[in-house]
């Protein structure tokens, strides 16, 4: 299912050229709407779910729900980044909360 | 450092004073003066007060001493028509330079500057917008600055203090103080020098006319500090009848040709109705329109005014300092005081050694743009290469633009992210019974505050917290909170200062969107938004940061351990 863009929280990375979850698209879905500059899918249907952009927004503005066949509304999958770690919290359609955090880097 | 001129912008008191201390000082100087003439509004003076000498003498001597400089450029009838930063800590200005001969075209001027001193003064307000005083309707109804061409060999009527319009004598004047300011409706502010100007002018009259009867309606006389002795001397020499409370309306009587104006003396309650020869409105001042100069920050007024009281000259465009009274409304002796300052400022940046500033890591840095446009001092701008680059020179060492990189390749050398990731790493070694809390302090008030605090309580009822000094609050990357809430401490706190009092004007606002933007995010992972929180402490508030650091503990005992843990 598609990202969906909290349009409040959303800077559009302040107006630059190109956003940051545009930039990181890899199917090349996401834009900035001309008029109010806020990011949007343009092609829902294309979307593969990859959290790409979820994990890029500075400002957690993007949520994206999970298909139909994983688990309906209100099942979720959110990531968090950190410097190093990275966290997911899985919410079943039964409201059950999993999370997971580990390293994902080191330097 | 890039090397450039200073420019200074404007070529009133302000203006010269400025130039001419740093052309003494050896730098390279250039002075754009917008009309074809020195002096700007002193110039135009009878006598400027305290010692009542002619204006003429000190300008003089500044353009003398300026213009003896190989290194000072002055520039006459120029405008400026655009400032760009280009490279990091030089500005490129564009000047519009007209000719005396009317047939030829204009030049254009390029200078690099180093530095630029706003020093384009004020515009007097326009009398005429308050219709019931009947300036420019009335005849002898005349402000304050003509007033003074009055008196002026060179002036309309040859220096001979009579009736500008009919020559007749002047016999009793009036004058109108708080003309525009003070009134919602016009100016807010009080501009501060008028009530001097009129003692000055009473004085002028009294010395120059045996018969004359002076008038003063006003408001409330402010002569800070010393002027008010001249105040005194003014009152007790000379007695000028002063009613307190503001005309209502001036009438022109054609048959006697005079003046007819109705007041209410507010001290007696009684209407006053008087008949003069010669009215003078005191207008207050209005800050200059300059369009070219992109994010300064203005006062409420539209004034040029910096942080004050620490750094009043410094604008937060780094390199661009205010003097005179684009920085608000001043007499001359303000003026000089202000544009010595805006020179000290400017030596100071000349001259002073690197400070720590930030690195960037081109390698992961994508070009987003956050970091020029979060900083408060435009002292990261996008480089030719097309990557940040930040001067030395115009860096303030906040690590605002680190705390806003969503991919954390700004680093300020002592504060950066490995500094944080260690603090945690050995935070998550220890185990403490209560809640674990990181606290993050900003180093101008806060953290001298958590100083105090920890000597004050020899660290009892601080255990489990982690303090992490940070320049400024809006240095804290999201990542780093997000760090800590993921690897399982159970709370995160941000101290600052206070919104207003921010030394760098936006960290801590900055800082509170990024975690409004966090919580949204912590309440769909369902983890409880609480678990980050930010304050504001100033440097004596010791007693109110403890306070804070048990209500927030206190809550987070209630939440119960973090379900990263």
């Amino acid at each position: 299912m598609p990202p969906k863009v909290d349009q409040q929280k959303c800077d559009g990375c302040k107006g630059e050229k190109e956003a940051l979850c545009e930039a990181i698209c890899p199917g090349d879905l996401m834009y900035l709407k001309e008029d109010s500059l806020k990011a949007d899918c343009r092609s829902p249907r294309d979307c593969w779910d990859c959290m790409s952009c979820v994990k890029a927004c500075p400002q957690g503005a993007i949520e994206t729900r999970l298909p139909y066949q994983l688990g309906y509304y209100p099942a979720k999958l959110i990531p968090l980044l950190g410097s190093k770690r990275v966290s997911w919290t899985c919410i079943g359609q039964d409201e059950k909360v999993e999370r997971f955090s580990y390293k994902n880097r080191n330097d | 450092m890039a090397k450039g001129k200073i420019l200074v912008v404007g070529g009133g008191i302000a203006g010269l004073t400025a130039a001419e201390k740093l052309a003494r000082a050896g730098v390279a100087v250039a002075l754009a003066e917008k009309s074809p003439y020195l002096g700007g509004r002193v110039a135009r003076l009878h006598r400027y007060y305290p010692r009542m000498c002619p204006p003429r003498c000190g300008l003089e001597v500044l353009i003398k001493s300026l213009s003896r400089f190989s290194h000072a450029e002055i520039h006459l009838i120029t405008e400026v028509t655009g400032v760009q930063r280009s490279i990091p800590g030089l500005y490129t200005v564009t000047l519009q330079k007209k000719s005396t001969d009317l047939n030829q075209q204009a030049e254009e001027l390029v200078i690099d500057a180093q530095g630029i001193i706003i020093a384009a003064g004020a515009d007097l307000y326009n009398a005429s917008l308050i219709k019931e005083y009947g300036y420019g309707r009335l005849p002898g109804v005349i402000t304050s600055m003509e007033m003074e061409s009055l008196f002026r060999p060179e002036g309309p009527t040859g220096g001979l203090p009579v009736h500008p319009v009919t020559g007749g004598p002047l016999r009793r004047v009036a004058f109108i103080q708080c003309v525009g300011s003070r009134n919602k409706n016009h100016l807010p502010y009080c501009s501060g020098y008028c009530c001097t100007v009129t003692l000055k002018q009473v004085q002028y009259l009294h010395q120059s006319l045996k018969d004359i009867r002076t008038w003063i309606f006003y408001q409330d006389i402010r002569t800070p500090g010393s002027k008010e002795e001249y105040y005194r001397h003014v009152r007790e020499e000379y007695r000028p009848v002063f009613i307190r409370g503001l005309p209502s309306s001036v009438e022109f009587k054609a048959d006697s040709n005079e003046l007819l104006l109705k007041s209410e003396d507010t001290l007696s309650k009684k209407r006053v109705t008087g008949s003069f020869d010669l009215v003078v409105l005191a207008t207050g001042m209005v800050p200059p329109a300059l369009t070219h100069f992109y994010g300064i920050e203005k006062d409420t007024f539209g004034f040029f005014s910096g942080h004050t009281p620490c750094e009043p000259s410094e604008l937060r465009r780094s390199g661009i300092w205010a003097a005179g009274c684009s920085q608000s409304p001043m007499d001359a002796g303000d003026s000089v005081k202000s544009a010595l300052a805006a020179v000290t400022q400017c030596l100071v940046k000349l001259q002073q050694q690197p400070s720590v500033y930030p690195e960037i890591n081109t390698k992961k840095c994508d070009r987003c743009g956050r970091c020029v446009k979060e900083c408060a001092y435009g002292a990261c701008i996008m480089g030719s290469d097309g990557y940040p680059a930040v001067d030395p020179g115009d860096c303030r060492s906040c690590g605002i633009c680190q705390g806003g990189c969503p991919l954390l390749c700004i680093n300020l050398p002592g504060y950066g992210g490995k500094k944080i990731e260690e603090i945690v790493d050995r935070a998550l070694s220890e185990s403490s019974p209560g809640p674990s809390i990181l606290l993050f302090l900003c180093g101008n008030d806060t953290y001298p505050a958590w100083i105090k605090l920890v000597t004050q309580v020899n660290g009892r009822g601080l255990e489990g917290i982690i303090p992490c000094s940070v320049p400024c609050i809006g240095a804290v990357n999201a990542a780093w909170i997000n760090e800590a809430l993921i690897s399982g401490l159970d709370g995160v706190m941000l101290a600052g200062c206070h919104p207003d009092q921010c030394h760098h004007a936006v960290g801590t606002s900055l800082a509170a969107t990024r975690l409004e933007n966090l919580k949204e995010t912590l309440s769909r992972m369902r983890l409880e938004p609480e678990r980050v929180c930010l304050t504001g402490i100033t440097i004596d508030e010791s007693a109110k940061l403890l306070e804070e650091i048990e209500k927030f503990r206190t809550l987070l005992e209630k939440l119960g351990p973090n379900p990263f843990k």
